[in-house]
């Protein structure tokens, strides 16, 4: 039923791939180059002929990376658990229950998945540093909020909508309550699509980078997009250990986009095709 | 939608069962009224915690940019919308004041001008006291600084009439030049420290920040905004055309069966899924001058003269940052509007080519016309996103060179954290909240009422 794909367009899909991971493939060749062969002549060849940890090495014992990676985790965990459960009661009511204001909800949820950030920072600010948040995790819990929970609600209305309505009412019609459908019919059958959006959140809170940047200057409550990007000194900027920092941070995220890849593309898309 | 249908069925047997069983459930009305108060249970959590973190913050955003705050000021750190005297401060000069000018007079350094000033101080102190409330603070603050204690902030400041503050900084400002014009005169003997506590007099009035529309007025006027928001547009129109038009032919040449799916859409996630500040990062260590790869490619292709020029010149700069953009974003594009060609029937194609359409014709009357809402969302997103730019330019280029790539959110954010005038900051960013709004409206006329409808039609 569709075209068949000929030689040509193989030839195009490396010549894709390879455009869109050269970056990537050229940082871990650099980040396994010694000192000497990142400048100079010797930065444009790719395979380095002396292959070195040492990069690595430094950067986990000469920049409080682990740290980093530790602080990322912490904060974008707590804020994926809490505003994906936070955002399934409401995006539970909003897909299968009939209320009043429905739309003007669901209209306020976009609307602020669309505000930007540099428009709330500075009440936020202020606000955390009067009550001694800043430089905490909490300090930066409380403002991802502002985009993790319209994005989780907007993903759930969809994923929830796509649940048949029949066991629902076989449910009621057996007498069951709001709740005990809510948590015996719907959740079961929902917990793919809350997977899913609890991988787009955690993604959007692990790359995060304003509110980070500005809430926690102490080094001990760094995140790693800040980290990294306050890795260039005063006057040298340590490529080496840059691009071995951007290896450790990417591959574990290649692992995991190749295997829920086909969740993250159904979650990316739920919002933007009509099925 | 398919199970629109089977739900309603569902619901009329369930109503001819309720006809039959009367007395097993609660009447309609009564349910519908139930679930309904289920229903704001459930979403109020949500929505009161979306109020506190993001609409709120909005609104106060705009309220500060009405006040001229600056957090580096102690006198300009927090919103006043009254006059109010820093008692703390008063008392630590005014009694000290008068006794060294007592002490003055005594020695007969210009009694006369010294009496003078002494009963305007004095009296100036008599109407302070006037207000019962005031004096109740004055007295208490005294207590606390005459045990060398130091008066907490909310008994320290104290609200007082605009006609009364007035009053008190035209007496201080007149005593303070009238003891430096006697200074010049004669001798005195403290003549230093005279001085500082009679200007140190003149600090303890704090007035009104709220300064009204003046901060947007001074921006509106500021050629720096305007360039701001130039290069924003500039960036943001160049780098979402390209982004659509990329991603819809990679879309096309993608929408067919083959071999390797899963590789293609893993690579097509990975810029998207990684940081923009850390892939910034890594574009900053590609374009550099010295010893990037891609400068140098770009050099050896000719787009630039010298590998250096890159980032140090303003359109260089400016391709940059699109350029990585554009790298980031257009796999994501075409991602988007590759799931928007899946929903096309290829029934449809197969009906065209009968009719003797070519692919151009086509593209033009099924491809383009299908898939119109999901351009315009892809569309939506990536504009918004590329208005609100931050972290890309933050990380890669800093603004410069000169400026050349300060984007509107850029601008705000150096306002407001370099200089710490968090009041025109906070104009700036409602500037860009203002922008945004306008935006977003325009998309949702063009796409009508069908992003929030979207699933509305799912049964119900």
């Amino acid at each position: 039923m569709r075209k068949k794909a000929n030689p040509f367009f193989y030839l195009f899909l490396v010549v894709f791939v390879f455009f869109v991971m050269f970056p990537f493939l050229w940082m871990l060749l650099s980040s396994i180059k010694p000192l000497s062969e990142l400048f100079g002549d010797k930065a444009f060849t790719p395979f380095s002929s002396h292959p070195t940890f040492q990069s690595y090495v430094s950067v986990f014992v000469d920049y409080p990376f682990m740290r980093y990676l530790w602080n990322s985790a912490v904060v974008s965990t707590i804020t994926t658990v809490y505003t994906v459960i936070v955002a399934s009661f409401a995006a539970y009511a909003i897909a299968r229950l009939q209320f009043k204001g429905k739309t003007f909800i669901l209209g306020i949820v976009l609307s602020v998945s669309m505000f930007p950030q540099i428009a709330t920072i500075s009440p936020i600010y202020i606000f955390l540093k009067n009550i001694g948040l800043t430089n905490s995790y909490l300090g930066l819990i409380i403002p991802y909020t502002t985009f993790a929970l319209p994005l989780s609600i907007w993903l759930l209305v969809t994923f929830y909508r796509k649940i048949p309505g029949d066991l629902e009412e076989a449910a009621k019609m057996d007498g069951a309550t709001l709740m005990q459908t809510y948590w015996k019919v719907i959740m079961p059958l929902a917990v793919p699509g809350m997977f899913t959006t609890a991988i787009l959140v955690f993604i959007a809170a692990w790359n995060e980078f304003l509110f980070a940047l500005t809430i926690n200057t102490d080094t001990n409550y760094k995140t790693v997009p800040v980290g990294i990007a306050m890795f260039q000194g005063q006057f040298t900027i340590p490529w080496g250990e840059i691009s071995a920092a951007t290896v450790v941070v990417t591959v574990p995220l290649v692992i995991m986009v190749l295997i829920f890849q086909r969740r993250i593309v159904s979650g990316l898309t739920s919002g933007s095709v009509k099925e | 939608m398919k199970n629109s249908g089977m739900e309603g069925q569902a619901g009329v047997e369930l109503n001819k069962q309720d006809a039959r069983l009367p007395v097993k459930k609660a009447p309609k009305r009564e349910r519908q009224k139930k679930e309904s108060r289920a229903a704001l249970y459930l979403v109020a959590p949500a929505m009161i915690l979306i109020f506190i973190v993001a609409v709120w913050p909005v609104l106060q955003s705009f309220y500060y940019s009405l006040f001229d705050l600056r957090l580096s000021d102690p006198k300009k750190s927090e919103v006043h919308l009254k006059y109010s005297v820093d008692l703390g401060r008063y008392l630590d000069n005014y009694p000290f004041l008068i006794s060294s000018i007592d002490s003055e007079i005594k020695k007969g350094n210009d009694a006369a001008e010294l009496q003078d000033i002494k009963e305007k101080l004095q009296s100036l102190d008599e109407k302070l006291q006037k207000d019962p409330k005031v004096k109740s603070q004055y007295n208490a603050v005294n207590d606390k600084l005459m045990n060398f204690k130091q008066p907490s902030e909310d008994i320290r400041f104290a609200d007082v009439e605009k006609s009364t503050a007035e009053e008190f900084s035209k007496t201080t400002e007149s005593v303070s030049s009238q003891l430096n014009k006697a200074a010049k005169k004669t001798e005195f003997t403290q003549e230093k420290k005279l001085l500082g506590l009679a200007s140190g007099m003149k600090d303890s009035i704090i007035k009104p920040t709220f300064i009204g529309l003046k901060h947007y007025k001074e921006d509106l006027t500021e050629p720096r905004m305007w360039r701001a928001l130039g290069n924003t547009l500039t960036f943001t129109v160049i780098s979402v055309a390209a982004e659509l038009v990329l991603g819809l032919a990679i879309a096309l040449l993608i929408n067919k069966a083959f071999f390797g799916r899963g590789l293609i859409r893993a690579s097509i996630l990975i810029p998207w899924a990684i940081p923009t500040a850390v892939s910034a990062m890594m574009w900053s260590f590609l374009y550099d001058g010295q010893n990037g790869i891609v400068a140098k490619l770009f050099e050896s292709v000719g787009i630039v003269d010298k590998m250096s020029n890159l980032l140090t010149t303003s359109t260089g700069a400016m391709f940059s940052v699109i350029f990585t953009d554009v790298w980031k974003t257009t796999p994501y594009m075409s991602l988007l509007l590759l799931a928007g060609l899946q929903t096309i029937p290829s029934s449809l194609y197969e009906a065209a080519s009968i009719d003797g359409a070519g692919k151009w014709k086509q593209f033009t009357n099924v491809t383009l016309p299908l898939l119109k809402s999901s351009i315009l969302v892809a569309l939506l997103f990536r504009t918004l996103d590329a208005f609100r730019v931050f972290d890309l330019i933050y990380v890669l280029t800093g603004g410069g060179p000169a400026n050349s790539t300060e984007t509107i959110s850029i601008l705000a954010y150096k306002v407001m954290f370099s200089q710490t005038n968090f009041g025109e900051g906070s104009a700036l960013s409602v500037i860009v909240f203002l922008c945004v709004a306008v935006i977003s409206m325009l998309f949702i006329k063009f796409l009508g009422r069908d992003l929030l409808n979207d699933g509305n039609g799912a049964g119900r």
